[in-house]
């Protein structure tokens, strides 16, 4: 009975309005962080990364672009990413994922999900986009093999030529399909 | 039969009738007694031609009186009142003759006592024509009602404007100092009534009224602004016009409690037309208003207290922002002008309307306007840091100095919290920033162009410095902080230090090795873009940037200097063989001076070649100083030649005045127009960004993206041709109306 009437109840009426305005407060507050980094971001050249929201009405979800470094095996390929930022960034670390396949040692082939310490239990309210996307592009260029997500992946490290030969197989450039 | 009972029913009426008269008298003596009654009653009721001396007569009353009663118990009475209307229009035309004969004279002359004599005699016919009172009201009204008619009917069209100079002329003259009433003429209004003139022409005496309230107003209240006018004109009504309203609007007042109240609708009326006549008045000056203001302080003043009473503030905004697009809002204005304008218009409309709806209101196109402005910002910022020479500077003295205020979201729990006024506007915000710098700044979405500008405006300063006394400047940039806040200043106070750092470098190089170069050691990031240039200094010149850049760089290893020769100036003596010409001149007239050490006579060519890139006109500009002192003269042309024993000066020389302004003039640092292009290039790289992870999108997801960046605010149109000149230079392509990078 408890858990009908609960179901019941509309899920934002119980907070008084005084609560319910620093939500809104709070939700503010991260689109203005969200914006500034947007800006920080867009005026920063470093070279290979790139990342902006996929509409105008919602900074919460973004979509990137990391080229693999020269002289690394990555070199000349592009990889999409998908970035969404939870309610209560930067609190939380942002969910990142590999839209383009990519085979690497830290990086699910199928899924997209991305092994990295700063995205999990290193995630700290300094980092930015900016400098996710910065340790994204040199994971690309020293994966953590002692962690592998792809211990196919992991393993071939070593040999780079089948390395790439696995590495084009799966990989897709990026369509220009509108997003 | 029936002629028979015809017969008897005539005969007994007669018989009824021949009694009524009779009154049982014995033969028919009641008939004659009646019929001689009636003769006497319709001779004295006859409307006698007053002109006409026989016609009058005395009767005697008591005679009357009987006959009337003989009458009236016949009940005849009705029939004689018939016969004596019939008589009344009969006799009419002699009220037409003497309308016409009047009105006749008064179209000759124009003398309004001419209607008045007229009315006066109207009223003695009407007088002489009237009944007895003891005849009753019903006859009596009968009787003024013909006359009535009659009387509207005859009058020519010339009687409404001479009544109606009549009625004015028994008020004060307008323009005499004595402005006493004339003589109250209660006759006058008397008759008006008595011939029903002031019914039926009681709005024509209110006009007149009107019209010289109107006139009133606006002989003694246009162009004087310094006091408000609106006490003495309430003085006014209470003395003059009020004085005057008694006669036609409380007549038949027996109390002054009874006149009061007959007064108060017509004086309220009055009232409000002076209100009314006052504020259209003052909207039709308000541009000059605003203008002069403060000294216009008592106008506004009235203005308000005049806008409470009239509704007329649609009226005002409508005036000011004509005038304003009128006078102010083209390209022969200056900023400066349109800047003091705007931010006395602010001040004035703050009077007239605290909450600000009208503010608002006219404020909007100045706003738009200056926006579009290229030199708004600068204009801005050299009032803001007080630049000297032009005096009135757009912040009052006395005006506390606030950091900048943004507007605030409304605060709802805030107990004094007032709805927006009825008339504001969709946009209208209530907490608009309430100093004027506030105002100003806020005409841009960031302050960020405001603190790119005044950096660019203390370079200048800074740079223009001679005597090293930098107090000035620092309090400014204090000032200036407590505005922007610290973070925004962090450069210029950069620039500050970097001013007094470099005076002490230089005093420890040359405690070192003294040297006659005294340079400006500056931060290059920290500086806006200085206009760079390509010379090189010639000759020792040269030899004294490289010993002094030597010494320094021994004194900070890690810094290299790289020199900017053509800012600055330079005291030179010039030694030739008759004399010595000492001058303070710009580098490049030095460097021009020193090569002709080396030999007597250069083309402008070559010299050009020897200080590296510098283009003609300011060579030839630079060998003209020299001509002008007398020290170098044009041969032949483009070649000039070193005057090592002074020639007769020529004719025309310059004043050592001009020459000053050469080296005063072309400011050395990037304006605002780079700036723009600045900005121009920010949305670029936004839009380089959601294109490249995006893919292709068509323009206007390009424009509804682009509010991502932070004070976007062009239009669909600018952006479309932006884009186009990206395309032009290749750096993206279109493609079914999808934008793509060209890659």
């Amino acid at each position: 009975m408890e858990q009908v009437t609960s179901s019941l109840a509309p899920p934002r009426s119980a907070p008084k309005t005084t609560v319910s305005g620093s939500s809104t407060d709070v939700a503010g507050s991260v689109t203005k962080r969200l914006s500034s980094e947007l800006m920080t971001l867009m005026m920063s050249s470093s070279p290979g990364i790139s990342a902006f929201p996929k509409s105008d009405a919602n900074l919460f979800e973004w979509l990137g672009t990391i080229e693999g470094a020269p002289g690394t095996i990555y070199a000349g390929l592009t990889f999409r990413i998908s970035i969404s930022f939870p309610a209560n960034y930067p609190y939380v670390a942002p969910t990142l994922k590999f839209d383009t396949p990519c085979y690497h040692p830290n990086v699910d082939i199928t899924g997209g999900a991305i092994c990295l310490d700063i995205l999990q239990d290193k995630w700290s309210a300094v980092y930015s986009v900016h400098t996710i996307l910065l340790s994204l592009q040199s994971l690309l260029g020293e994966p953590n093999n002692a962690s592998p997500l792809n211990s196919d992946a992991a393993g071939l490290w070593d040999t780079p030529e089948a390395f790439k030969a696995q590495l084009m197989k799966y990989y897709r450039p990026i369509s220009d399909a509108s997003a | 039969m029936a002629t028979t009972a015809l017969r008897a029913q005539v005969a007994s009426k007669w018989q009824e009738s021949f009694n009524r008269l009779n009154k049982n008298e014995p033969g028919i003596a009641g008939l004659m007694r009646f019929s001689q009654a009636w003769e006497v009653a319709t001779e004295f009721l006859r409307p006698k031609d007053i002109s006409d001396p026989n016609a009058l007569k005395t009767y005697n009353l008591a005679t009357i009186r009987v006959a009337f009663d003989v009458v009236n118990q016949a009940r005849r009475l009705p029939v004689m009142l018939e016969v004596y209307m019939d008589d009344i229009r009969k006799q009419q035309h002699l009220i037409t003759q003497e309308v016409t004969a009047h009105m006749f004279r008064y179209e000759q002359s124009a003398n309004p006592g001419i209607v008045l004599e007229l009315v006066m005699r109207l009223v003695e016919w009407y007088n002489a024509w009237a009944p007895i009172p003891e005849l009753g009201n019903t006859i009596r009204d009968a009787y003024t009602l013909t006359f009535q008619t009659h009387l509207f009917s005859v009058l020519p069209p010339s009687f409404t404007p001479g009544f109606k100079a009549l009625c004015a002329s028994t008020l004060p003259p307008i323009s005499s100092d004595n402005d006493a009433l004339p003589e109250a003429n209660p006759r006058m209004w008397a008759a008006f009534e008595t011939l029903g003139l002031f019914d039926r022409y009681e709005a024509l005496i209110a006009s007149v009224v009107y019209q010289h309230i109107e006139a009133h107003v606006l002989e003694t209240c246009a162009g004087k602004w310094d006091e408000p006018v609106l006490p003495g004109l309430r003085d006014w009504m209470g003395k003059k016009v009020i004085k005057w309203m008694f006669s036609p609007y409380a007549r038949g007042a027996k109390t002054t409690e009874e006149a009061t109240v007959m007064l108060q609708g017509p004086g309220q009326r009055f009232d409000f037309h002076m209100s009314k006549t006052l504020c259209d008045l003052r909207t039709k000056e308000i541009f000059d208003i605003v203008i002069d203001y403060p000294d216009s302080s008592g106008a506004l003043q009235d203005l308000k207290e005049c806008l409470q009473r009239v509704d007329q503030r649609a009226d005002l905004v409508r005036t000011l922002r004509t005038a304003n697009k009128k006078r102010l809002l083209h390209p022969g204005a200056d900023t400066k002008d349109i800047l003091t304008q705007y931010v006395s218009t602010i001040r004035c409309l703050r009077i007239i309307d605290p909450p600000g709806v009208l503010l608002f209101k006219v404020a909007d196109p100045i706003r738009r306007y200056l926006r579009e402005r290229p030199d708004t910002i600068r204009s801005i910022v050299a009032s803001l840091v007080g630049d000297g020479e032009s005096g009135d500077s757009l912040v009052d003295e006395n005006e506390p100095i606030n950091p900048l205020q943004q507007p605030e979201i409304e605060d709802y729990t805030d107990p004094n919290w007032e709805p927006e006024p009825i008339d504001a506007g969709p946009d209208f915000r209530a907490n608009k920033p309430s100093d004027v710098i506030s105002t100003l700044v806020s005409i841009y979405d960031s302050k960020d162009l405001f603190v790119k500008e005044l950096q660019v405006l203390l370079a200048q300063r800074l740079l223009a410095i001679q005597d090293g006394n930098f107090d000035k400047e620092r309090r400014n940039i204090e000032i200036l902080k407590i505005r922007f806040g610290e973070a925004a200043l962090q450069v210029c106070e950069v620039m500050l230090k970097d001013m007094t750092d470099s005076r002490r470098t230089d005093q420890h190089v040359q405690s070192q090795q003294t040297f006659v170069l005294h340079p400006t050691i500056i931060s290059r990031q920290f500086w806006p873009a200085l206009e760079s240039s390509g010379i090189v200094m010639p000759g020792q010149f040269e030899t004294l940037q490289k010993e002094y850049a030597k010494e320094f760089s021994r004194f900070k290893p890690d810094k290299k200097l790289r020199w900017l020769p053509h800012l600055g100036t330079v005291h030179l003596e010039v030694q030739l063989q008759d004399r010595e010409v000492t001058a303070d001149v710009p580098p490049l007239e030095a460097a021009f001076i020193e090569l002709f050490s080396e030999k007597n006579i250069w083309t402008v060519d070559d010299l050009i070649s020897r200080v590296g890139s510098v283009d003609r006109s300011s060579a030839l500009k630079a060998l003209a100083t020299w001509v002008d002192l007398g020290v170098l003269k044009e041969d032949a042309e483009n070649s000039f030649r070193l005057l090592e024993i002074a020639e007769e000066a020529t004719p025309g020389t310059r004043t050592a005045a001009a020459r000053q302004a050469a080296i005063d003039e072309a400011p050395p640092v990037a304006g605002v127009q780079q700036q723009q292009a600045e900005q121009m290039r920010v949305y670029w790289k936004f839009i380089e960004g959601m294109l490249t992870n995006l893919g292709q999108l068509s323009l206007d997801r390009i424009q509804g993206m682009l509010k991502f960046a932070p004070g976007y605010d062009r239009t669909m149109d600018q952006l479309s041709s932006f884009m186009e000149a990206a395309r032009m230079e290749g750096l993206v392509t279109i493609k079914d109306g999808m934008w793509k990078l060209n890659r």
